[in-house]
């Protein structure tokens, strides 16, 4: 309680002097650097206060941080080469002006929060230790009114009793006049959370299509590396066998064993196939979601018109997600649904993403909370898109996906 | 017979030119890329060539391009497909023109070597070698169409064999039925398909095909 009161008081009354300096300095900076912006002076100088005003933004950010409890990270974009270019990036990077914009309010802010909290914690404080101060200090000249009050014993002790009543006032009031002051200054002087939240979405982005990425190295991997290892082994085992035979060997056990060994493989082969197109389908890899769409439809086991064409480069995670939306609806309608024809579409929208569609006529009734579109569903929104399933009892059912696609 | 190959893993590569080698043919160019086995079977018209569907640049399905773009200027080039994975609308694209001697199959099936190898001369004499995963999807796709519903399970059984591309005898043999019988289920699979007797030779292929584009 104590301390923190002590900080609040501390941090108000840096308050206090900061705010008048800061908007003199950001004040006379400012028209300095306008004025002299048209002459060689004016980059030079623009640097060196953008330089002074970084440094005091981070006093200012260790003294909000110092009241917050959480140290306000720094929000610059880092700068570096050639003067002109470093202006440049100074100038465009937001947390310059933000900077500014806190010098200038800083001397409004400060100087109400911190003249407010200063005078409630000094009165308050002074109301406590009236009995001290008033005995030690008497005052001849005192209205009449306020004589009893300020010159007698029990006068002194109520004026002490009434600054006790107000502590508990002053003991929020001044603290959260001063974390208002350092809210306003880590607002304006940390990162802007509205870019933070681009900033986080594109991360986000980069890490799937990443992992995408990743997938499909994986696929090629598989494909070149353990699959083809053990293609060539069962190729070895053949020509063994074939050895065996021409030898006269046919009913060996080494034989047996050798047939068996190849069995072994082949199994070992068919499950990695199934594998592999769990993780990203060949053909997907090969052709892209087009193609891939149009496999689908003529495998499935009922007709299904698939209208995708034209789709473009995508990024591979868009066109892994829509493709398993596309699988997993497909098995639905068949699996679940009873479906007798289906219609897919796939096609770019307006503003560059893509829709995919998949709709039976088949029973309905699909949950879509059940496990597979669940997950599809995770996986969609991972990708900022969006997932729909229509599916009331008696049919139809429709399942949409809509990925925006920024390039 | 002599026989080009194109497969970029040398892992592979090695072993399928000393299984041929092995078997009696004779490998008169191993390439590693889509451009260079168009080249080599043009320049030494081999009796069948073999092509991995994966090849560089891209590895996505050169190989078949680089197929198609050699049957664009030899229709009757005996082409074999190999690949890690099948996919129907490859063997379509394979068989659009109708000319037969088109093989596509997985990899692993080399190590059955016997039928490897029935496989080869099938497509060397232009007839057609379908693996046997392509035609089970065909066959799961098409339990409900209404030609399918019309053949006996004997029939399918017999189309299933026909569509991989066996002959008549090794239908017989497989199934082990005696031959007029085989040719009986064949002619009432070709009637109940709807493909007239016209060209003799090439009503296997156009039997599969029906199926593969429908």
């Amino acid at each position: 309680m104590f301390p923190r009161m002590g900080r609040a008081v501390a941090h108000l009354f840096a308050g206090v002097v900061v705010g008048p300096l800061a908007f003199a300095w950001a004040v006379a900076t400012t028209l300095a650097t306008a004025v002299l912006s048209f002459t060689y002076v004016g980059l030079p100088l623009f640097l060196v206060v953008t330089w002074v005003s970084r440094r005091v933004a981070r006093f200012e950010r260790l003294r909000a941080g110092w009241v917050l409890g959480v140290a306000v990270p720094n929000p610059y974009e880092p700068v570096a080469g050639h003067p002109w270019r470093r202006g440049r990036a100074l100038t465009r990077d937001p947390a310059t002006w933000r900077d500014l914009a806190w010098l200038g309010l800083s001397f409004p802010v400060g100087g109400l929060t911190g003249v407010v909290g200063l005078v409630v914690a000094v009165v308050d404080l002074g109301a406590v230790l009236a009995p001290v101060w008033l005995w030690a200090v008497p005052n001849p000249h005192l209205h009449p009114a306020a004589h009893w009050l300020f010159n007698t014993v029990p006068g002194r002790f109520a004026f002490s009793a009434l600054g006790l009543a107000a502590a508990p006032l002053a003991l929020r009031l001044v603290p959260a006049l001063s974390r208002l002051q350092a809210s306003v200054a880590a607002r304006l002087l940390g990162p802007d959370p509205r870019r933070q939240v681009v900033e986080l979405r594109a991360t986000r982005l980069r890490v799937v299509d990443a992992q995408a990425a990743e997938l499909r190295r994986i696929e090629r991997d598989l494909h070149d590396g353990a699959q083809a290892r053990i293609v060539a082994a069962g190729m070895t085992l053949a020509l063994a066998d074939r050895r065996l035979r021409a030898a006269g060997l046919a009913d060996d056990p080494a034989r047996a064993d050798v047939l068996n060994a190849r069995r072994q493989l082949d199994d070992a082969l068919v499950e990695l196939r199934r594998l592999v197109r769990g993780i990203y389908p060949p053909i997907l890899a090969d052709r892209g979601l087009a193609a891939a769409v149009a496999a689908l439809a003529a495998d499935a086991p009922f007709p299904v018109t698939a209208r995708a064409d034209d789709l473009g480069d995508l990024p591979p995670a868009v066109e892994a997600a829509a493709y398993f939306v596309v699988a997993e609806a497909l098995a639905n309608a068949v699996k679940h649904a009873g479906a007798a024809a289906c219609e897919v579409e796939a096609a770019r929208t307006a503003d560059g993403g893509l829709a995919v569609t998949v709709r039976d006529d088949g029973r309905g009734g699909a949950d879509p909370a059940g496990s597979g579109l669940d997950g599809l569903r995770r996986r969609v929104e991972a990708l900022d898109g969006r997932m729909d399933v229509t599916s009331p009892p008696g049919g139809p059912t429709t399942v949409t996906a809509e990925f925006p696609c920024a390039s | 017979m002599r026989i080009v190959i194109a497969e970029d893993l040398l892992l592979l590569r090695d072993g399928l030119i000393r299984m041929l080698t092995d078997t009696g043919h004779t490998v008169v160019a191993a390439v590693d890329s889509g451009p260079d086995f168009e080249r080599a079977v043009l320049e030494h018209g081999p009796d069948l060539s073999i092509v991995d569907v994966r090849l560089p640049p891209n590895f996505r399905d050169e190989g078949l391009k680089a197929a198609l773009a050699v049957r664009a200027r030899e229709p009757r080039a005996p082409i074999l497909i190999l690949s890690q994975y099948v996919e129907r609308t490859y063997a379509a694209e394979l068989l659009a023109d109708g000319n037969g001697a088109i093989g596509y199959l997985l990899k692993d099936r080399v190590t059955a070597l016997d039928d490897f190898l029935d496989a080869l001369d099938r497509v060397a004499a232009g007839g057609t070698a379908m693996d046997a995963e392509v035609i089970r999807q065909l066959f799961a796709r098409n339990t409900r169409d209404r030609g399918m519903n019309a053949l006996t399970a004997r029939e399918r059984e017999v189309l299933a064999l026909m569509a991989q591309g066996l002959s008549n005898s090794a239908i017989c043999d497989a199934l082990t039925l005696a031959p007029p019988s085989v040719e009986k289920h064949i002619g009432n699979i070709l009637s109940k398909l709807d493909l007239p007797p016209s060209d003799n030779t090439n009503r296997r292929v156009r039997a599969v095909l029906a199926y593969l584009n429908q």
